[in-house]
């Protein structure tokens, strides 16, 4: 059981902790993993305002670099998954695009076949690591009551989202075996954070991050848990707190709260450990 | 045919006594039905003040586009059965639009939205003949470009499913900005790409939060997401400078510098102003307490960076 992972933004500058805490995660589940150290941006939904099919280029390659090390590519951001997955889709159902992308490949040794396999938290979990072992990772219970967040890229569009867009399950199912109370069909849950407009119409960002908070306080929750780094970086910051989903199970596989990087949080946490 | 049994929760509104409400209607129905097969059982035999729109019950018409379990679609295009979670499916009116009656919403301040980015061909002289038995002729290669968006059918499940009218009650919307990329991309048209960008900027394609659920939720495989990003490229091409388009240059640009962007300095460049260099300011010092060396603020190239700006170069030129 090895993986690659796939370096994007999340993981540098006022972020670089993402990093560790990935890390973190994959050692708890014991999960194997290689660095895919020459991978590059997936484009971020902002390259393709210079030139879309860079983006098909810039993601075959990522996704030849796992390739090349014989592992599929796992990415805890919401936005590389989807945006990753969408050129995966494209290559794969065009012959003519994947041919002259490998083309150009070859100058790096790179080929883009379509066997691996891409991956976020959520699938990791489910697919990959398996429900039944995360569960047996677990060493200890959180105390909480928390509203899942899922974020839009893992639930649209419908051919790359990881669960049923309509009624997803799958991070509660990650959650509750943590100990914590799901709070779930409270209000705007499926509202977007905005990070995406953060820097075309900074204040259309404030006004959407705020929204899925102020829900998730009024039905009770006292924290927000969701997988996505931008999501979180969105949301951080504001009265409810928000935690990445794999932070709350690195503490639950024992790892301290600094491991754990909930120091980095804006708006502080208090949890309950057992 | 095979009988099943579920119950179909719709969202009701009573414009007389303003009370909106839902209502469970238990049925036992062939499994065949589409959701407005279902909608239309419920107003014969149930109750005959269930208000919806619906035409064609082909999927062409667009006239019965509604929510359906959280999700915006066409009533008369999805089986009901496919969506019965827990012996329930949930109908409700699209959002951003203000409901007339039970599923039924006023769909004019959409359409008004849609009339400012000029939705029609303003045949250019150039391009079209004066002479109406000779043909306009559209390449293959040119239709290709909008082929897409022509599919459109106006039925507005995209605006009720957008997060950007979420934030933003006067964002264009979605469909509209197919259509104005339809327009622009149009070799017949003469009005200038400059004049049809202005139309789509206020409250218009920088507003978008490239959320994704406009595609999911569109009945006809539409992207209005992508297309957005399209008419960003072609507002920046055409030299708009904003927030927007500093960000979109800076990022390509320190991407193919290292392979990763520079979010030390993005906020610097994109404002463009005290705000940015605040923000990146702010960044420094969080940085320095961090214990973090000057050298590591930002992206350094990986080893080997000349043959992936290579690979880049020929992206561009090449595909």
């Amino acid at each position: 059981m090895k993986i690659g992972i796939y370096p994007g933004c999340c993981f540098q500058g006022a972020d670089i902790h993402n990093y560790d805490i990935t890390v973190n995660f994959l050692e708890n589940m014991g999960v194997e993993w290689v660095l895919l150290d020459k991978a590059a941006c997936c484009g971020g939904g902002v390259i393709d305002e210079t030139n879309k099919k860079i983006v098909y280029g810039l993601n075959a390659r990522n996704i030849a670099l796992a390739e090349e090390k014989g592992v599929d590519l796992y990415t805890p951001c919401n936005t590389c998954y989807m945006v990753i997955a969408r050129t995966k889709l494209a290559l794969d159902s065009d012959p003519k695009l994947k041919d002259k992308i490998n083309e150009l490949l070859a100058e790096e040794g790179l080929e883009y076949k379509g066997e691996a396999k891409i991956y976020h938290t959520l699938n990791l979990i489910r697919d990959f690591i398996g429900l039944e072992n995360y569960k047996s990772k677990i060493k200890r219970k959180l105390s909480a009551k928390v509203a899942p967040y899922y974020g839009c890229h893992v639930l649209a569009p419908n051919e790359t989202a990881i669960d049923d867009p309509e009624n997803p399950t799958l991070l509660r199912e990650i959650l509750e075996p943590l100990g914590v109370e799901i709070i779930e069909g409270y209000k705007n849950e499926m509202t977007c954070c905005g990070y995406h407009a953060r820097f075309t119409d900074p204040e259309q960002k404030e006004r959407l991050a705020v929204k899925p908070l102020e829900g998730a306080k009024e039905a009770g929750a006292e924290l927000v848990a969701t997988p996505c780094p931008l999501c979180h970086k969105a949301m951080d910051g504001y009265e409810e707190p928000i935690l990445q989903v794999t932070q709350l199970i690195n503490l639950a596989c024992g790892n301290s709260e600094k491991e754990a990087h909930l120091d980095f949080n804006k708006t502080k946490v208090n949890l309950k450990l057992s | 045919m095979k009988k099943i049994k579920y119950t179909a929760r719709i969202k009701r509104y009573d414009p007389d006594t303003n009370k909106s409400y839902f209502q469970d209607f238990e049925v036992e129905v062939e499994d065949s039905l589409t959701v407005l097969e279902l909608l239309m059982y419920i107003k014969d035999k149930i109750d005959s003040t269930l208000t919806f729109r619906a035409f064609c019950r082909s999927a062409i018409c667009g006239s019965c586009a509604m929510i359906i379990n959280g999700r915006a679609g066409l009533a008369c295009k999805i089986q009901a059965k496919d969506k019965i979670k827990n012996g329930v499916i949930t109908i409700e009116p699209l959002n951003h639009l203000p409901v007339v009656r039970d599923l039924v919403v006023d769909q004019e301040p959409a359409f008004n939205k849609l009339k400012k980015v000029k939705p029609y061909l303003v045949p250019d002289p150039k391009v079209v003949p004066d002479n109406t038995k000779v043909e306009s002729l559209v390449l293959p290669e040119e239709f290709k470009r909008y082929d897409k968006q022509t599919d459109c059918i106006l039925c507005m499940a995209c605006y009720g499913q957008c997060n950007a009218l979420e934030g933003d009650e006067k964002y264009l919307g979605p469909f509209q900005l197919v259509k104005a990329f339809r327009f622009i991309m149009d070799t017949r048209d003469g009005v200038d790409v400059e004049e049809r960008i202005k139309l789509v900027e206020d409250h218009g394609i920088w507003d978008c939060v490239q959320c994704q659920m406009c595609l999911a939720a569109c009945p006809k495989g539409i992207a209005p997401c992508d297309d957005i990003l399209e008419l960003r490229r072609i507002a920046k091409d055409t030299g708009e400078e904003n927030i927007a388009t500093r960000r979109a240059k800076f990022w390509f640009a320190t991407v193919y510098e290292t392979g990763q962007i520079d979010k030390f300095h993005l906020p610097e460049v994109a404002f463009g102003d005290e705000r940015g260099k605040e923000i990146t300011k702010k960044l420094e010092e969080e940085f320095k307490s961090r214990g973090m060396s000057e050298d590591e603020f930002a992206p350094k190239p990986f080893e080997g960076i000349e043959k992936f700006r290579n690979f880049i170069k020929k992206l561009e030129k090449e595909l």
